[in-house]
């Protein structure tokens, strides 16, 4: 019986989840119009009552999933639903204070997106959200640093020269020490963590290319920045991690066309990435089965096309307003809790739940470009433009290759997917957008002379 | 830096039109496939568990209430726990012999071989999935099992054993539909099997020749050509070529049925006697572009997505450069040229309904719990396939091919009965060449007009479409008309 209960709270629970997805979306959607033209943070409004039905939200899916214990209603769980919703607004209002200027609703946005994560894993395992709750907690110090850094990064030559060594040497572990999961070799293992290098390499690429095409140079002094790119790429490639070489690739572009309009640059890189991912296409098998079971999932479903037909029935079986928190099968779908967390949300929140949340990675282009767009340092501009390139595209590629409209690589959705690397990570360049967003302003603002001290000093 | 305020809002532009076209394509994809991604026989969610299912499938029945397909509960000995305990299972027609009648149209749910026909494709129905909240709430608590919904499909049961038997040990397909409504009355596949017996199934018999087996035309494709050259050539009724028995194209010769001489004719005598030569000299006088025009505006190359039926695309291989002597081979229905018979039935439909083509149908209605009627079949235009004065004299051109033509075999006496022949030769490699019989073509019934599409597949030389199909269809079409449509 108690199963029954539970279906049938979760059935009506639907109704409640949907017009409060609904309802944040738009007002999210209504706030990043507003304020986009807007280049004073102080006059944005208080959005308050945005993380207020989050947490709601939050909450209630919880409680929801409290009662689906077999032993009665889980107080625990209950409790901890409220507490991490409470944690959410601490985080929010905090770094509002510390950091006025922040783009507050990029910040929302993030947070809606984790609140997705964390009411799925919970409900695929409770230890699955756990974990993602500690990797939270350090991706938000990362955040916090990140914001720092950034805001106080003036990049010299010498210091981007030590970051791409870095990066090369970041890349080059997994493939000397990385064990084999999943046909890629991305990954290294310390003390039971583990942690995939590329991941942390995207900041690294960002802050490169940003130092390096901040002036508009000749073709040769940025040669450093391309070879840079060039062995990023190739090492990803050597780890068969296409997800990753697709992303470094798009961040490489996208930058390097907004600093220079070098068009021919442009068209010449992306002709050598279409002939090698034709030569690849040719040469690798992997690659074959992966654009064959693109183009046709259904041939072979019990192996080539298993995760993207899998993918597609999860979606297909929620219907509009899903099946119910609790009540699909997503575990059914390979990678549930990572690369197709998209899909099984999906089916228990429903086809509009899917339509907001790629909404809301579109709200991130437009929050993320407009904070480039008031810088007035062409260095933090494209810092703020590449983390926003990494962040979108990266969503783009897999919900993309979830509903079979591109062929499918293994990238996380940034915030929602399970794994402690993308988050840190996303969160890492969250801080890199709102690092560059507290210091836009700065030059007619009257109130803080230290900041504009100390902008001045470095520019000289 | 110059211009990075306007290529951050290039690159805005790139970003959001992405997510644009991801929102959008998302949409479009789910809007259309997302039922059939549902339906598909690999979906964990809508499996039948035999020991403890979910929800119990609904019955399906045909238009007149027969039950086809049913759950049955037995006591049985499960293996893995050892205990008496209720077993489910589905049962067609009782579980006799007669429902291979039925096995493609219907399919089967099986525990091992999943599902297939209506069984996969409505599961939706079948399952309850398609209940509102209340329905569903209502079930959990009162019912002691959930049940599913019951499908009444417009299959004739009747009509589609008498076909079966009609057919007899032939491979083949027979297709009847209501060509004004697109119900499709019956539609049978041979070989066949018995869906209560899946343990014995082998070879290719669980494939559905009429939505998925791919056949050569022949000279039913004739009836394209001549749409084509209806709506593309002016004055064609005055066209006329002389038949000599043979046309040369490029290095081929194709000749006649029977290497006859037909002497002038002009498109109706062609299309009565089926002279190879003039379809083929029309053709070149037409151009593929025009041809492939009318074929699509028939549904050829078109990716058919039904909501009852899953169908296989027609294909016509005219786009890009085609060599003369394809062309020619294309315009007698032969080459590379792929149809199936439920869509040549589509054909015959639209001819027969004055040009428009309707969606082929095969839910009646959706029956609830307590015999509320959550859907009622509406029959859906689905393209125009020519215009209604060129119809109207396709009618009478296709009329004549079974008053005096080579599908005389067809008639019914006091009935007015149109249609189209043809053979098509297949050459498999080796010396023999084998036949595919076909007919395509209608019959003015009591209420509406009922089209008929047959194949009969892999006979022996000189079989022909007239001897064999022509026949078939006169029987088929005649039963239809005692049934009452």
């Amino acid at each position: 019986m108690s199963d029954k209960k539970f279906e049938i709270i979760s059935l009506t629970m639907r109704y409640w989840f949907i017009g409060l997805i609904i309802f944040i979306t738009i007002r999210i959607l209504m706030e990043t119009l507003r304020t986009s033209q807007h280049h004073d943070y102080e006059d944005e409004g208080p959005f308050g009552h945005i993380i207020f039905f989050m947490v709601i939200f939050l909450s209630s899916a919880y409680a929801l999933l409290a009662y689906k214990n077999p032993n009665g209603f889980d107080k625990y769980t209950a409790l901890l639903g409220i507490i991490v919703g409470i944690s959410f607004v601490v985080q929010y209002n905090l770094f509002r204070l510390i950091f006025p200027r922040m783009d507050r609703i990029l910040l929302i946005i993030v947070d809606i997106l984790t609140i997705f994560g964390f009411i799925m894993l919970y409900r695929f395992n409770p230890d699955f959200a756990k974990s993602q709750m500690k990797y939270f907690i350090v991706g938000n110090i990362a955040l916090l640093f990140f914001i720092i850094f950034t805001h106080k990064s003036r990049m010299n030559v010498i210091f981007s020269y030590i970051l791409m060594a870095l990066g090369c040497i970041l890349l080059l572990l997994p493939i000397i020490f990385g064990k084999e999961t999943f046909g890629a070799k991305s990954w290294i293992s310390i003390r039971g963590f583990n942690i995939q290098p590329s991941e942390f390499v995207k900041i690294i690429l960002i802050f490169v290319f940003a130092s390096w095409f901040r002036q508009d140079n000749k073709f040769r002094e940025h040669l450093p920045a391309y070879i840079f790119a060039a062995l990023s790429i190739l090492l990803v490639v050597l780890q068969r991690d296409l997800g990753a070489a697709l992303l470094y690739f798009y961040i490489f572009i996208f930058v390097y066309y907004v600093a220079t309009s070098d068009w021919i640059m442009v068209l010449l890189a992306g002709g050598a990435a279409t002939l090698g991912s034709i030569m690849s296409y040719h040469l690798f098998s992997h690659i074959r089965v992966r654009v064959e079971a693109w183009k046709n999932p259904w041939r072979d479903i019990e192996n080539k096309g298993y995760q993207i037909a899998h993918s597609l029935m999860a979606i297909s079986s929620g219907g509009l307003i899903g099946t119910g928190l609790g009540l699909g099968s997503p575990q059914v779908v390979p990678a549930f809790k990572t690369d197709f967390i998209f899909a099984t949300i999906c089916e228990e929140f429903g086809i509009i739940t899917g339509f907001c949340i790629i909404g809301l990675y579109a709200m991130i282009v437009i929050r993320g470009v407009s904070v480039a767009l008031r810088s007035t340092e062409p260095y933090k501009a494209l810092l703020a433009f590449g983390a926003t390139v990494a962040l979108t595209l990266q969503a783009f590629t897999i919900i993309g290759g979830v509903i079979k409209m591109i062929p499918l690589t293994g990238v996380t959705m940034p915030f929602v997917s399970y794994g402690g690397s993308s988050m840190v990570t996303s969160l890492a360049l969250v801080g890199v957008l709102e690092g560059v967003a507290i210091g836009t302003g700065d030059n007619n603002d009257e109130d803080d002379p230290s900041e504009e001290d100390v902008y001045e000093e470095d520019v000289e | 830096m110059q211009g990075l305020e306007r290529n951050l809002k290039k690159g805005l532009a790139i970003l959001l039109a992405a997510f644009i076209l991801l929102g959008v394509y998302y949409c479009y994809i789910l809007f259309f496939y997302s039922d059939r991604w549902f339906a598909n026989s690999y979906n964990p969610r809508v499996k039948l568990d035999a020991w403890e299912p979910k929800v119990i499938p609904g019955d399906i029945k045909d238009r007149n209430g027969k039950v086809l397909a049913t759950t049955i509960k037995e006591k049985r000995q499960n293996p893995e726990t050892n205990q008496k305990q209720i077993y489910y299972y589905r049962s067609y027609l009782g579980g006799r012999e007669q429902a291979k009648s039925i096995a493609h149209v219907v399919g089967f749910n099986d525990a091992k071989l999943g599902r297939s026909g209506v069984e996969a494709l409505q599961v939706k129905y079948l399952m309850g999935y398609n209940n509102p909240f209340y329905e569903k709430v209502y079930q959990k608590i009162f019912l002691p099992q959930e049940v599913g919904n019951n499908l009444h499909l417009t299959i004739d049961i009747d009509l589609q054993q008498y076909i079966d038997k009609a057919l007899g040990k032939n491979k083949g397909s027979v297709v009847v539909m209501d060509a004004e409504t697109g119900e499709i009355l019956a539609m049978v596949s041979h070989p066949d099997f018995n869906p209560n017996r899946l343990e014995k199934v082998e070879g290719d018999v669980l494939l559905n020749r009429a939505t998925e087996g791919f056949y050569m035309p022949g000279s039913i494709f004739k009836v394209i050509v001549a749409a084509a050259a209806l709506n593309n050539l002016e004055g064609v009724s005055s066209i006329t070529f002389d038949c000599q028995g043979a046309i040369e194209i490029g290095s081929q010769t194709i000749s006649c049925y029977g290497g006859e001489s037909h002497g002038q004719v002009d498109l109706n005598q062609a299309m009565t006697v089926s002279c190879n030569g003039y379809f083929v000299d029309i053709t070149n006088k037409l151009g593929k572009e025009k041809l492939l025009k009318t074929a699509e505006a028939f549904g050829f190359n078109q990716d058919f997505i039904f909501p009852d039926l899953k169908l296989a695309a027609s294909s016509l291989p005219l786009k890009g450069s085609v060599s003369a002597e394809k062309l020619a081979l294309i315009s007698i229905g032969q080459g590379e040229v792929q149809v199936t018979p439920l869509h040549m039935a589509m054909v015959a439909s639209a001819i027969a309904n004055d040009g428009i083509m309707m969606e082929p149908k095969l839910v009646y209605e959706v029956v609830g719990r307590n015999g509320r009627i959550q859907q009622k079949l509406q029959s859906k235009i689905y393209r125009k396939a020519m215009s209604r004065e060129n119809a109207k004299i396709m009618q009478a051109m296709l009329k004549n091919v079974v008053d005096k033509g080579t599908g005389k075999g067809a008639a019914i006496k006091g009935r007015q009965v149109a249609g189209k022949t043809g053979t098509a030769e297949i050459n498999n490699g080796d010396s023999e060449v084998r036949n595919n019989a076909w007919f395509i073509g209608y019959v003015i019934g009591n209420k509406s007009k009922i089209a008929v599409s047959i194949v009969i597949e892999d006979l022996p030389a000189g079989q022909t479409g007239g001897k064999l199909a022509a026949p078939l269809a006169g029987k088929i079409l005649k039963k239809a008309l005692d049934l009452g449509y």
